[in-house]
């Protein structure tokens, strides 16, 4: 599987020019930074730096690239955790269990598992793509709209694990988030929900949203609190924290091991990526988890879970790009753009005949995966100190970032209104108990699950029973739906059994 | 301590130099304009990854050094271009917003069959250099092996064999040309809807439907994974094998050219900014001659020829009058 010639071609090209590596640093401190920016996007920073690169060889361009697509990948978790702040919609499942573990005192724990939960994923997610990238190339095209109406199904589920106290106001939330994310043009030319406003036409702009619904409603919410952490002591900033939190992902392999297959998996598959595996990671990782009771309040398996899937979807976005010279996503466009520039052009051949620089671009990622330990950690320690910036002056602050990074997403007032229209829909949301979090699990897997479901019926010949015979020829799609039962069905059982025990243990008692 | 100028005195020197600065501004105006004197915004209006998206990644770097400012992509897909297009209108015709766009069949289509509020008129093109074409494909490993066993299918039974297709394209009315020659109606097929070229090859490549109908140069870089069955031209493109749809429905069989890709601006801008139109034309035109850049793109399978606005203009007013014509294809019954 592996080629040793490319191999040692590989190592000779990225031992060619120790200069390329100078670019390294500069990437991975451009990402975070940019990754951290609430608004802005993975793909926007890597696409302001893209033009710097027409001035660069190819290694390393690629390497300063890369670089920035790895730690914008880690650094959106950053405001996650400290703020609730999804920068990106990978970062959606890192808020569930991040932000409860900093209002808590834990932040600096929080920020140390995300971290090595995120180098872990990519390191993972890279090792199985030097084994993986030819087969996985293989499937990702034969995907249709069953599989991927599965895996939206699978993503789905969450609302019911998102609904603490009330299931009826969680699947009204989780409704209300599917409804919202059909709004505009389906894939078949009909248009719904737009109200006449042309830039609904596109949908309902889901981070702008997504900020309102979890951040700006949480953080108006706290208008009477003086500091995000209460009490005063946990307000530290600890590097011997920090790293113990990353001791905690490191005690979690499986966690992250099963985080890194969903995100290479589900990574790979254009237009789907890292803003679905996080939320698929969290889901499996709750279910089977016997502490299952304890996520959303803080437990730090929650936040393990989705960063290690989103930080291990670029592993399997990557894998597409190569093999089949498809963009997933705006990231690896940008990437085959900057390919293009050196006139390299991914492809089946490409990955036939020029196995040594995909190699080298594994082996980069692996280097860039270890140096983001350290460039992180200090990241993280420094960003640590928002907890002590009290909150009279933070929530404006973060209101405002969040207004522009809104604005600079959309590129028009589209951003920054519907923020404002999320957050006091956020706030009533929370308000009323219902909660925020499964409608932007609907709103983003909302019309995934549409379009494919219709793509389904029409490949069905618009009956149920051509649906039924055309999902006997879908092995992959039966597959997904019979893994979803098991793990439904085993995660009841386990359950079950813990609240047998929970009796007799009881009974014993009295 | 008392001023030196009396107040009289500053409304002289006041007055002088208002003046003076009118007889000067032609000069001074002329530095400041400078365009562009900031980053220029493609509109795609068109997902990532497509044709129109790969040939403005690939442009941009070589129009840059020409216009001395960097050109930011804004993919703004969805709806058939209707999005992108209505969006571009809606950006100021200062030449700091441009677009990249299939604008045949997409203006027309737009126009004809989605109510948009612009017209042909609003757009001027400045070239076209790729002139695309409807390719009916399927997976390479795939048991259709000809177009002849598609109809043979399709005769049988219409339903059986899935088609992936863009709903409201130049794709879709050449379906409809092929099928009603056989008379068959598009209501029997097993249509599936894609929002996006892109999506509907790699539905192709990968066996998802059994045959797709898309332009015929985006599925260049997929030329491994698929299997060509009928060109909608009179003459053999890019050279892909199979059927030229004048082998199956004779030599004067109508077919409607598929997508006319290239740089446009607002027509306004070209009338109110003739002098910055002349820079961005320039630009383009020295940028799209550089054997440098024709090899670069070749080698991406992109199109590089230039047409210059008189053609490019005159190609996109015959494709909208050709759509008109076959309207009531697009629109149903």
């Amino acid at each position: 599987m592996i080629d040793m010639n490319s191999l040692a071609g590989a190592v000779a090209l990225l031992t060619s020019s120790f200069e390329a590596w100078l670019w390294l640093i500069p990437g991975l401190m451009i990402g975070l930074f940019f990754g951290a920016m609430p608004g802005i996007s993975i793909t926007m920073a890597m696409a302001i730096f893209l033009p710097m690169t027409l001035y660069m060889e190819f290694l390393p361009a690629i390497i300063f690239l890369t670089a920035i697509y790895t730690a914008a990948g880690f650094g959106g978790s950053v405001p996650a955790v400290l703020m609730n702040i999804p920068g990106t919609t990978s970062a959606v499942a890192t808020t569930f269990d991040g932000y409860p573990m900093a209002r808590s005192g834990r932040h600096n724990e929080a920020l140390g598992v995300a971290l090595a939960a995120s180098v872990f994923g990519t390191l993972v997610s890279y090792a199985l793509l030097m084994f993986l990238i030819a087969p996985v190339s293989r499937v990702v095209l034969r995907l249709g709209p069953l599989e991927l109406f599965a895996v939206a199904v699978w993503g789905m589920l969450l609302i019911g694990s998102l609904a603490s106290k009330s299931m009826l106001r969680g699947l009204l939330a989780g409704v209300f988030g599917v409804l919202l994310g059909t709004v505009g043009f389906s894939s078949a030319g009909f248009i719904r929900g737009t109200m006449d406003i042309p830039w609904l036409f596109d949908g309902v702009p889901v981070i702008p949203a997504m900020m309102g619904l979890l951040a700006a409603s949480q953080l108006l919410g706290l208008i009477n609190t003086k500091y995000l952490i209460s009490d005063e002591a946990s307000r530290s900033i600890s590097f011997r924290k920090i790293i113990s939190g990353m001791r905690m992902s490191f005690k979690q392999p499986f966690i992250i091991g099963r985080g890194a297959m969903i995100g290479v998996l589900v990574g790979s598959i254009p237009g789907v990526g890292s803003s679905i595996s996080n939320l698929l990671s969290y889901a499996e990782t709750k279910r089977n988890a016997p502490d299952s009771d304890t996520f959303g309040t803080g437990n730090p398996k929650g936040v393990i879970a989705a960063e290690s899937a989103n930080s291990s979807s670029e592993g399997g976005a990557m894998a597409t790009m190569l093999a089949l010279g498809i963009p997933g996503g705006g990231a690896t466009a940008i990437l085959l753009a900057a390919f293009a520039m050196n006139n390299i052009v991914g492809g089946p051949s490409f990955i036939a005949n020029q196995m040594d620089i995909v190699y080298a671009i594994i082996f980069a990622n692996f280097a860039q995966a270890v140096l983001l330990l350290i460039v992180g950690l200090g990241f993280v320690y420094i960003a640590g100190y928002v907890v002590r910036v009290p909150l009279r002056f933070l929530i404006p602050s973060v209101l405002v970032v969040a207004a522009f990074g809104s604005y600079a997403i959309e590129g028009s007032a589209a951003g920054p209104i519907t923020l404002v229209v999320f957050s006091v829909l956020g706030w009533a949301m929370v308000r009323y108990q219902y909660p925020v979090a499964a409608t932007v699990v609907g709103l983003l897997l909302g019309r995934m699950l549409e379009n494919e479901l219709a793509r389904t019926f029409q490949i069905g010949r618009q009956s149920i029973e051509g649906i039924f015979n055309y999902a006997l020829t879908r092995p992959g799609a039966l597959t997904i739906f019979a893994l979803m039962l098991v793990s439904i069905g085993a995660s009841a059982y386990a359950k079950h059994r813990r609240r047998k025990k929970g009796k007799t243990i009881l009974a014993e008692e009295e | 301590m008392t001023n030196k100028f009396s107040r009289r005195d500053m409304l002289r020197l006041a007055g002088v130099s208002a003046a003076a600065a009118t007889v000067a501004s032609p000069a001074i105006l002329r530095a400041q304009s400078g365009y562009p004197s900031r980053p220029i915004s493609v509109v795609v209006p068109f997902n990532t990854g497509g044709y129109n998206d790969r040939l403005a990644r690939a442009f941009a770097p070589m129009l840059q050094p020409l216009l001395g400012q960097p050109l930011n992509i804004v993919n703004r897909g969805g709806a058939g271009a209707l999005l992108g297009h209505t969006f571009f209108m809606q950006q100021p015709d200062d030449g700091y917003t441009i677009c990249l766009s299939s604008f045949g069949p997409y203006i027309p289509l737009n126009i004809l069959t989605q109510n948009a509020t612009f017209t042909v008129e609003d757009f001027h093109m400045i070239n076209l250099p790729s002139q695309d074409y409807t390719l009916m494909a399927t997976s390479a490993d795939s048991d259709l092996h000809s177009i002849d066993d598609v109809m043979e299918r399709i005769r049988n039974d219409p339903a059986s064999v899935s088609i992936g297709v863009q709903p409201a394209s130049a794709d879709l009315v050449n379906l409809t040309i092929l099928m009603e020659a056989e008379g068959i109606s598009t209501d029997d097929l097993t249509l599936v809807n894609y929002d996006g070229g892109g999506p509907a090859r790699n539905a192709a490549a990968g066996g998802v439907v059994d045959v797709a109908l898309v332009g015929g140069q985006g599925f260049l870089p997929l030329a491994e994974q698929i299997r060509p069955l009928l060109t909608f031209s009179d003459e053999q493109r890019d050279g892909w094998e199979g059927a030229l749809i004048t082998n199956v429905l004779g030599d004067d069989a109508p077919f409607v050219a598929g997508s006319q890709r290239g740089f446009g601006v607002h027509s306004s801008f070209v009338e109110n900014h003739p002098d910055r139109y002349q820079i961005l034309l320039d630009a383009i035109e020295t940028a799209s001659k550089d054997p440098a850049n024709i090899a670069s793109l070749e080698e991406q399978q992109l199109a590089t020829t230039w047409y210059g606005p008189e053609t490019s203009n005159r190609q996109l007013r015959s494709t909208a009058a050709l759509m008109e014509q076959y309207l009531d294809l697009l629109v149903g019954d």
